[in-house]
């Protein structure tokens, strides 16, 4: 008698074919599903992120991490524009990496780079391409914010920023905290002729505090003009588009004269630059 | 066999010689079952068996035996749920070809509402992602946070929904009122109070209230209300019992 004869079902040619088939096809389920995860866990999504440092203003209250990043500035013609910083190529490793930074930006020691901007989605905006076709002058947006009356009155979106129009930053206000701290624009950079997914959304601030502070500090010496100040206005927390001078909640918070995002109520200080660390998120790759 | 017969051969349709009454040689069903070899002869003693067991159990048990225990699932139950599946697809499509299209305009990035807000029940949530004051700062840190403001609210969502999960759990009571158990239903009270405040806080910049003083009511509202409703319920016991206590004497009353 055979020792397992008492087995159900007997062990048979049949049986074992069978065995055979469905254990071959669990394993190459196994392998294939292994590969796929170690594939995508390792494949490159992108280049160019990493621990940044960069010139922002101050997060002052609110649950967002740190600050907005600043756009330096140049003034050319009357028109302002924000700079990019300078396109190098690199050989690394066997591979062309672009890199866009500017080391020792105008001599003030602070690497300027576009990782500056790269969280929240903006790194894979296409202005935000070293190669993209797009110039650097700010243009009003097509949509300011109802507070931001003299921008539809005065001037259309679109056009590019003149410094003309801002003659009157000095006593300009609006019906949102204090006058005569300066005159803001929601402006674009890098984004004419694309969707609103991929507009990157500035603001730009004319003050006098500005000028005054450029005479003490170098960065805002090299990264302001005439008082012009530039930030990427987009909010670390959870990328909402706050606004100077743009919100009645404001008050509430103690931040009318502050930037004021209305999701979360975060805070910024426009007037406080600090140096801010975070990790840039990689610009994903071209398909 | 009887063989008096000319016609010795056996019909197939049954007449003929070979067909005999059944008598006590002829084996019956089970008997042929109990015959048979291999598979079959396996799949009878299984059947068998469980049948015996079946039937034992129903006989050691008190359970009275009725005719009817449950309806079919078919056709009665399948019938039943076929109809009700039919009339909600039905009302779906209706709906979905009469109404017209809710066609919002796309989500613009590059400008944010004034008032942005999530719907209503999800103003809980959306409080909790405003928790950065009790975020703590450690000193072993030298003043900096263990964790950014944001995964704080994040995290704390998981803390609010782990609890929800684990109170079925600590309470296993058989209480149907919240007199028969004032501790928990003033948990109760106090998670729906916490429900409420939460949701305030979440729309903070919209209440006419100061921030700071809405922030200590969001905490301390749900904890008052806990107490109270604890107060209460102990005290409600008392005359609750005695009227579930006077309804039994009256149904029996004492020798």
């Amino acid at each position: 008698m055979p020792e397992d004869e008492d087995k159900y079902p007997v062990e048979s040619d049949r049986r074992r074919f069978v065995k055979g088939v469905v254990g071959s096809a669990a394993l190459a389920g196994v392998g294939t599903t292994g590969a796929a995860a170690v594939n995508s866990a390792t494949e490159q999504s992108g280049a160019g992120g990493g621990a940044t440092t960069a010139m922002a203003i101050e997060n002052t209250d609110g649950p967002a991490p740190r600050g907005m990043p600043q756009i330096p500035i140049e003034i050319e013609d009357g028109e302002i524009k924000g700079v990019w910083p300078e396109v190098t190529e690199i050989e690394q490793q066997g591979q062309t990496v672009t890199i866009t930074q500017t080391k020792n930006y105008k001599g003030s020691d602070v690497t300027y780079s576009s990782r500056w901007f790269q969280y929240c989605g903006v790194q894979s905006y296409t202005g935000l391409k070293p190669e993209a076709d797009q110039e650097n002058f700010f243009r009003y947006s097509s949509s300011p914010p109802p507070t931001y009356g003299w921008q539809t009155e005065d001037v259309s979106g679109g056009d590019r920023v003149q410094v003309s129009d801002f003659e009157d930053y000095e006593n300009w206000e609006n019906s949102i905290g204090s006058g005569g701290l300066g005159k803001p624009a929601a402006v674009t950079w890098r984004s004419q002729d694309v969707d609103n997914a991929n507009t990157i959304p500035v603001t730009l601030i004319r003050s006098k505090r500005i000028e005054e502070k450029a005479q003490e500090n170098d960065w805002l010496a090299a990264s302001t003009d005439k008082g012009f100040m530039a930030y990427l206005n987009k909010c670390t927390h959870f990328c909402c588009v706050p606004g100077w001078k743009t919100s009645e909640q404001a008050s509430q918070f103690n931040a009318e004269d502050d930037v004021y995002c209305p999701c979360h109520q975060s805070v910024y200080d426009p007037f406080e630059i600090v140096e801010t660390t975070f990790t840039a998120l990689p610009v994903p790759a071209e398909d | 066999m009887a063989d008096d017969n000319e016609n010795t051969e056996t019909r197939t349709d049954g007449s003929g010689p070979g067909i005999v009454a059944p008598d006590d040689e002829v084996p019956t069903w089970r008997e042929r079952k109990e015959r048979t070899q291999g598979l079959s002869r396996l799949t009878y003693e299984y059947f068998e068996r469980s049948r015996r067991e079946d039937q034992d159990l129903r006989q050691e048990s008190s359970y009275v035996e009725r005719d009817v225990l449950g309806f079919p699932t078919w056709p009665h139950e399948l019938i039943r749920n076929l109809s009700l599946t039919s009339f909600f697809v039905g009302m779906i499509l209706f709906l979905s070809a009469t109404l017209p299209p809710e066609m919002m305009a796309v989500a613009d990035p590059s400008t944010t509402p004034e008032i942005i807000l999530p719907d209503w029940y999800l103003y809980w949530s959306f409080g909790l992602l405003k928790l950065g004051p009790l975020n703590p700062e450690l000193s072993i840190l030298g003043g900096e946070k263990l964790m950014a403001d944001r995964t704080y609210g994040v995290v704390a969502n998981i803390v609010v929904v782990g609890f929800i999960a684990i109170v079925p759990f600590l309470n296993k009571g058989s209480a149907r009122r919240p007199v028969e158990q004032p501790f928990w239903g003033a948990v109760g009270v106090g998670g729906v109070v916490f429900a409420i405040t939460i949701s305030a806080l979440a729309i903070k910049n919209l209440l006419p209230l100061d921030t700071h003083l809405l922030f200590d009511i969001t905490f301390l509202a749900p904890i008052v209300a806990t107490l109270i409703s604890y107060a209460v319920l102990k005290s409600m016991r008392e005359g609750y019992m005695f009227d579930l206590n006077r309804r039994y004497y009256r149904l029996r009353p004492p020798k």
